[in-house]
């Protein structure tokens, strides 16, 4: 005789184990914060202001920076950008009028950014205000 | 008669952890709605100049345009044609500031270009009423 199946199964519940996910949940938290890098990058800010264009020469007293190659020239004698930033730093731009800050930026045909941006960063430093010097075309 | 100090029950206290796996998923959520998708495109090939004045930046800023070593210029990430479309782009984005703060713009510039590349770019910044904030490296950092 063939013996009836009496055995009943095992009851088993569906339930998604949800123990570990405080566990899975704060890896993931430490995982982003050690994976993120926060960028921050060194710069420094040039006033620029848009204006209209002009064909005359701002004053006889505005300093005028003039790039032509790798030589810099303040108010047409040649210095290193040392001697820039120690003429600059003379003149006081900070304590005085917006409109006496200005200083007239040139620079040649094929000038590097490299010398560029070494002559705006001197100039923002001591509180400059930079007027792009345009060529005539 | 003294009476015999009584034996102090020893309780057990839970911490209630229940709630933990609740407070960890709110906290990853928190931080993807509130974190800030990085638009530096870190891919531009570019060198930086040197300078001893420049400073970690901590203002946000409103666009980044970048000029990578080829003369490439790329406005927030995307390759753009010329200066006018930086500027068109950077004066759509400054239309409703109303503080100096949110007018800062990154500039990224390679070294060895040209007064004639990175000029005109300089100058649209400018006319659309950014505030440049150039990118450089220190030389002792």
């Amino acid at each position: 005789m063939r013996k009836r199946y009496t055995r009943e199964k095992k009851h088993r519940s569906g339930e998604i184990p949800t123990g570990s996910f405080s566990d899975i949940a704060f890896l993931l938290i430490i995982y982003f914060l050690v994976a993120t890098t926060l960028v921050k990058v060194k710069t420094i800010t040039a006033d620029l202001p848009a204006g209209e264009k002009t064909s005359q020469p701002q004053s006889d007293k505005t300093p005028i920076v003039n790039l032509r190659g790798n030589e810099i020239f303040l108010n047409d004698r040649n210095v290193s950008i040392d001697e820039l930033n120690d003429r600059l730093a003379a003149l006081e731009l900070g304590t005085q009028e917006p409109s006496k800050r200005v200083i007239m930026l040139e620079s040649a045909r094929g000038t590097p950014y490299e010398n560029y941006f070494q002559a705006l960063a001197s100039i923002s430093k001591h509180d400059g205000v930079v007027a792009i010097v345009e060529e005539d075309e | 008669m003294k009476k015999r100090p009584q034996r102090r029950k020893r309780r057990t206290v839970p911490v209630p952890i229940a709630s933990m796996g609740d407070i960890a998923f709110l906290l990853i959520i928190f931080f993807m709605v509130c974190s800030e998708v990085s638009r530096d495109n870190s891919n531009i090939q570019v060198t930086l100049p040197f300078s001893e004045y420049v400073e970690k930046i901590e203002i946000p800023v409103a666009a980044r345009v970048a000029i990578d070593e080829s003369g490439e210029i790329y406005f927030d990430g995307v390759r753009v044609d010329g200066a006018k479309d930086v500027e068109w782009g950077v004066r759509a984005l400054l239309t409703n500031t109303v503080s100096d703060d949110q007018r800062h713009v990154q500039f990224k510039c390679d070294a060895a270009l040209p007064k004639e590349t990175f000029e005109p770019v300089l100058k649209a910044i400018a006319e659309a009423g950014g505030i440049i904030e150039a990118v450089g490296e220190n030389p002792n950092p």
